[in-house]
């Protein structure tokens, strides 16, 4: 008895885990799979089968498709922002060590804050009459009448990529930190002995050493940040009109604002299959360029 | 060590080169230590002045707030805001809530996630599909199993309850778990478990008596860090509780502010309450959180 439960005690370690998993993955894409394929809404699941109607139906549907290009320019732009900034002041920081343990632990506090608390900070530094950013941008002269940040077609996206480049260029900052001290030493020390320039090694040796953990750092933020909704749900609510309308948001509006949880469920596959092929593209995109710096 | 060194080895560069010409100043100024330190300096007041500000603003009078968004208050400071944050809002309540549900779930995740990462690690349990699928699911957005979650939530009549929540995000932020334990175990000498398994320790023994010991600072870390991330979770709690009863901080003090609205000051209060533990708990644990989400995140 005790030799079975020894031997199949590795199985048990992760039986909890497989639940879970089937619970919270495979489950619930077989219900939305099904469930895309019928008119059904929150209250009556799985009635009215209409076949792919609902995947015709999101090709032609417009807002879906500003959601898709808005979730892109929002996740590449946050992302190529955070990893470029997050990596100059990991470099900067490298070299001054007495700073090291203060803006280690000060870098924790923007990934950390309440998404919602984010938002409200946000919101109050762009309010129109309140706000910190008006304000002085109006008393030195800057411009001419208020801004009205969130509430401007052009601006919105942008405003509220700024708030999440508060919150996450210290994360990356972090990652490329640690990715710079992982480095071996050895060469740094033979090139200083060679008398090579600051520059030179850092072109010639830091660079093309770190790029392939930049590289997983931007993958790891980029698949993170295609997840965007919390700051559009608090921040916009997705407008004005659909100017800050994100996949993430729109799947939660078609389901649980107007119940349609049929075409809810087959804009979550299209986002997932999107998903998927980008990630799987970006993972060969790294493969190549790793060639190409060897 | 040899960051000291490259700056030396960069300043003597520059001092090598005898000629001091304007470009050498202006390379010196951009890309020398002062470059670096007004860098940083920058970087510190970005990361501090909007948590400054919003503390700043729940210290001002509230007519002031409603005239001018200044920095510092220019008058009297007050605690009006706090006063009537608390006395408006349920916060102590969300609060309450919020600590329930990320503590349990938190205990929860643990209990899971150790055991399976060793499993996974030390056995090579499920091959490569089963970290394949754990990180997938963990890439996967939220949004898209929400409609199938809230189903099945509703079938075990666990909508609107904290219960409901905490089993959520359980099973949400396992697989991040799984992935910020794994480097520690993987740190872990394998003659160490073999030793204790001539001993007589059976597996379960090894991993009680030898292993968690070893890695207490990831698991500490790991614990912090899903602690923070179901304290601070906004959808499933969104789609989850609709009351005060079940309310966490995130969705209570948002649905109040959609429906009754909010002035500035009371915001910026009521935010700050939300923001003030996890900061404790950020200052408490730093070093730990620094390394766990630093070792997790950068492994190819």
């Amino acid at each position: 008895m005790n030799a079975t439960i020894e031997k199949h005690t590795p199985k048990l370690m992760v039986l909890p885990t497989f639940l879970i998993l089937l619970i919270i993955s495979l489950v619930p894409l077989i219900y939305i799979l099904s469930i895309s394929l019928t008119n059904s809404t929150i209250s009556k699941p799985f009635t009215d089968f209409v076949w792919f109607e609902n995947y015709k139906k999101a090709f032609t549907d417009e807002v879906f498709g500003t959601s898709l290009v808005n979730t892109l320019v929002f996740a590449f732009s946050v992302t190529t922002i955070q990893t470029f900034f997050g990596f100059l002041l990991a470099y900067a920081m490298q070299q001054e060590r007495k700073l090291g343990g203060v803006m280690r632990t000060l870098a924790l506090l923007p990934l950390f804050t309440p998404p919602v608390a984010i938002a409200m900070i946000w919101r109050l530094i762009y309010d129109p009459n309140q706000g910190l950013l008006n304000y002085y941008l109006m008393k030195w002269g800057l411009v001419s009448g208020v801004i009205p940040f969130l509430g401007d077609k052009r601006l919105a996206l942008p405003s509220i990529m700024l708030a999440d480049i508060w919150q996450w260029t210290p994360f990356c900052f972090l990652l490329c930190l640690a990715a710079l001290q992982s480095l071996p030493k050895d060469p740094f020390e033979a090139a200083m002995v060679d008398g090579a320039s600051g520059w030179y090694v850092f072109k010639r040796l830091t660079l093309p050493m770190v790029a392939p953990q930049i590289i997983v750092i931007f993958l790891f933020r980029l698949l993170i940040a295609l997840k965007v909704f919390d700051l559009v749900y608090m921040l916009t609510f997705g407008g004005p009109g659909n100017s800050t309308q994100v996949a993430s948001f729109y799947i939660y509006r078609v389901s649980f604002k107007q119940f349609q949880t049929g075409y809810g469920g087959a804009l979550s596959i299209l986002v997932l299959i999107l998903i998927s092929v980008l990630a799987t593209l970006l993972t060969k995109g790294r493969e190549t360029i790793l060639k190409r710096i060897e | 060590m040899l960051e000291a060194k490259s700056t030396n080895s960069l300043e003597s560069a520059f001092e090598a080169n005898e000629k001091k010409t304007l470009a050498f100043y202006l390379k010196w100024v951009f890309f020398g230590r002062p470059a670096r330190i007004i860098l940083l300096i920058i970087f510190l007041l970005a990361i501090i002045l909007p948590i400054f500000y919003i503390a700043m603003t729940s210290l001002k009078e509230p007519i002031e707030i409603r005239t001018s968004g200044a920095l510092l208050p220019r008058g009297e400071i007050t605690t009006v805001n706090w006063v009537k944050a608390f006395a408006n809002v349920p916060l102590l309540r969300y609060l309450l809530n919020s600590t329930v549900v990320a503590l349990v779930s938190t205990i929860l995740v643990l209990i899971v996630a150790v055991p399976t990462t060793y499993s996974i690690i030390r056995f090579n349990t499920g091959g490569w599909f089963f970290p394949a699928w754990i990180l997938g699911t963990y890439v996967m957005p939220p949004i898209v199993v929400s409609i199938p979650i809230f189903a099945m939530v509703k079938m075990v009549q666990l909508q609107n309850t904290l219960a409901g929540l905490i089993l959520v995000h359980t099973m949400a932020n396992l697989p991040i778990a799984v992935w910020l334990i794994d480097s520690y175990i993987r740190a872990i000498p394998k003659e160490l478990e073999q030793a204790a398994w001539i001993d007589g320790y059976s597996k379960f023994e090894t991993l009680a008596r030898v292993v968690v010991p070893l890695i207490r600072p990831g698991v500490l870390a790991t614990g912090v860090i899903t602690l923070i991330l179901s304290w601070n979770e906004f959808l499933f709690a969104l789609i989850l509780t609709y009351g005060v009863k079940s309310n966490t901080f995130p969705i209570g003090i948002s649905r109040y502010i959609g429906e009754h609205g909010l002035q500035f000051g009371e915001m910026s209060a009521a935010a700050l309450a939300g923001i003030v533990p996890i900061y404790i708990l950020v200052f408490l644990s730093s070093r730990n959180l620094v390394e766990g989400l630093t070792r997790g995140g950068v492994k190819g």
